[in-house]
C-alpha cells in the first residue's frame, strides 16, 4: 500500500499516535523515575521556580514524579488514552509556563526536570532548550487528544 | 414446549468487554493513593532528619535558624551583615572559602562586618550521604567552644576531591584538633557531635534558608542583598562591604 492509501485507511496517523503516545509516556516515565527516589530534592526543585507557597510545592513535589509515572504507564499501554494525554499535555504546559516565568524573571535555576534542581549559573540555564522539548511533548499530547485512536492500545483491545 | 433460544442469542451478542467504568475507577484510585502516600512519605522525610538533640549553638542570630555568628567580638555598630549560605559538601563553596574566607575571617575579626554563617544541608539529599548535616552539626558543636571559624575553615580545606565522597567521623574528630579544640572542650565538642545535640537546629537551618528564597550554595548576602554574582575577586567582596559601612 502507498503512503496515501495507507493514510486514508487511518493506519499512518494510528501509527503517529503511537509514536505520540510512547515519545510523551516513555519521556514521563523517566522523569518520574529519576525523581521518585529522592522526595526532598524534588521538592526542592519545584519550591526553586517561587511560584507556589512553600508548602504547597513540597507538596506538589513528593507528588509529581509518582504522578509522571503513572501517567506514563497509562500513555505506554494505551489505557485512557484520550484522559492520560491529556493530563501529560497540561503538565507540559503547566512546565512550559514555570520555566517561561522563571527565564522571564531572570531567576537562573535548572528545571529540575530530569532531577537536580535549584540555582545554578547563568550560563548554565537551558531554559530555551526545555521549553522546546515540553513544546514538542505537549504537541504529542495534543494530537493524542484529538485523535486518541492509535495502533497497539489498550482502548483498542479492551474497548474495541 | 417452545425451543430455548437464550442460548444461541448470548452466543450472536456482541462480546461484552471489560467494564470502563471499573478500570477507570481502579486507576483513579491508584493514582489517589499514590499521590496521597508520595506526600506522607515525602513530609516525613523532611521532618525526621537526623536524630539528635535541638539545643541551639551558641552564637546562633535572632532566635531559631538565624545562623551563626561567627565574631569573636562584637563587631562596630555601623558594621554591615555578611550572611554567607554554605554546605560543606559544595565545591564551589570550597572555592568560595579558599578565595575570599581569610578576607571574610580578617574583617569580622577586626569587627567590619557581622559575619553569619548558614550551614545548608541539602546536597545530603542530592548526594545521599548525611556528611553534609554531620559536619554543620560539628561545626556548631565547634561554636559552642568558641571556635566555630577555625573548625569552619578545617572542614573546607579537608573537602573531598570528588562530590559526594563525604567526611568520616574521624576526619570530623580530626577538624576538631585543627580547630585548637583540646582538653575538657575537646570532650564536650565530641559528645556533642556524637549525640548530634545540634540536629534540630541544622534542619531548621535549611528549611529556613529555603522560606528566604536560598536555593543554591554558596549565597552571599549583604545588608540582606544577594551579591554572590558580583564576588569575582576578594578585592570585590572588601569593595561591597567599605560600600555598605555607613
Amino acid at each position: 500500500m502507498g503512503l496515501r492509501s495507507q493514510w486514508e485507511a487511518g493506519r499512518l496517523p494510528d501509527v503517529i499516535g503511537l509514536l505520540a503516545r510512547l515519545t510523551l509516556g516513555v519521556v514521563l516515565i523517566v522523569a518520574g523515575a529519576l525523581k521518585v527516589t529522592s522526595p526532598a530534592v524534588s521538592a526542592r526543585a519545584i519550591r526553586a521556580f517561587q511560584i507556589l507557597p512553600y508548602d504547597f510545592a513540597g507538596y506538589v513535589g513528593y507528588a509529581l514524579p509518582v504522578v509522571e509515572i503513572l501517567v506514563g504507564l497509562l500513555l505506554v499501554t494505551g489505557l485512557f488514552t484520550r484522559l492520560s494525554a491529556a493530563v501529560g499535555g497540561l503538565l507540559m504546559l503547566a512546565f512550559i509556563i514555570g520555566i517561561g516565568s522563571a527565564w522571564a524573571r531572570g531567576l537562573t535555576i535548572d528545571c529540575g526536570c530530569f532531577g537536580g534542581g535549584g540555582t545554578i549559573g547563568a550560563a548554565q540555564t537551558q531554559y530555551g532548550r526545555d521549553i522546546l522539548r515540553d513544546a514538542g511533548l505537549a504537541a504529542c499530547g495534543a494530537w493524542l487528544v484529538v485523535r486518541p485512536r492509535t495502533a497497539y492500545s489498550l482502548d483498542h483491545r479492551l474497548f474495541g | 414446549m417452545r425451543p430455548d433460544a437464550s442460548k444461541k442469542l448470548k452466543a450472536a451478542a456482541p462480546k461484552q468487554g471489560p467494564n470502563p467504568v471499573i478500570i477507570g475507577a481502579v486507576i483513579a484510585a491508584v493514582v489517589i493513593v499514590g499521590v496521597v502516600v508520595a506526600i506522607v512519605i515525602g513530609s516525613n522525610s523532611k521532618s525526621s532528619g537526623a536524630p539528635g538533640g535541638s539545643a541551639q549553638p551558641k552564637g546562633v542570630v535572632a532566635g531559631d535558624a538565624g545562623g551563626i555568628l561567627a565574631n569573636s567580638a562584637p563587631a562596630k555598630s555601623n558594621a554591615p551583615t555578611l550572611d554567607l549560605y554554605e554546605d560543606f559538601q559544595c565545591p564551589i563553596c570550597g572555592e568560595l572559602e579558599k578565595a575570599m574566607g581569610p578576607s571574610m575571617a580578617a574583617m569580622s575579626k577586626a569587627g567590619e562586618i557581622k559575619l553569619v554563617v548558614h550551614t545548608l544541608s541539602f546536597l545530603d539529599d542530592n548526594l545521599k550521604n548525611d556528611s553534609s548535616k554531620r559536619a554543620a552539626n560539628a561545626v556548631a558543636c565547634a561554636a559552642d567552644a568558641g571556635k566555630f571559624l577555625e573548625y569552619h575553615a578545617a572542614v573546607f580545606a579537608a573537602q573531598p576531591a570528588r562530590e559526594g565522597d563525604g567526611f568520616t567521623d574521624a576526619q570530623l574528630t580530626a577538624f576538631a584538633n585543627t580547630a585548637g579544640i583540646t582538653g575538657a572542650p575537646l570532650t564536650t565538642w565530641q559528645k556533642c557531635t556524637s549525640s548530634g545535640q545540634h540536629a534540630k537546629y541544622v534542619t531548621d537551618t535549611q528549611s529556613a534558608a529555603e522560606k528566604a528564597g536560598v536555593n543554591s550554595t554558596p549565597t552571599v548576602k549583604l545588608n540582606g542583598q544577594d551579591i554572590t554574582k558580583t564576588l569575582s575577586t576578594a578585592d570585590a567582596l572588601v569593595a561591597a562591604v567599605k560600600a555598605a559601612t555607613k
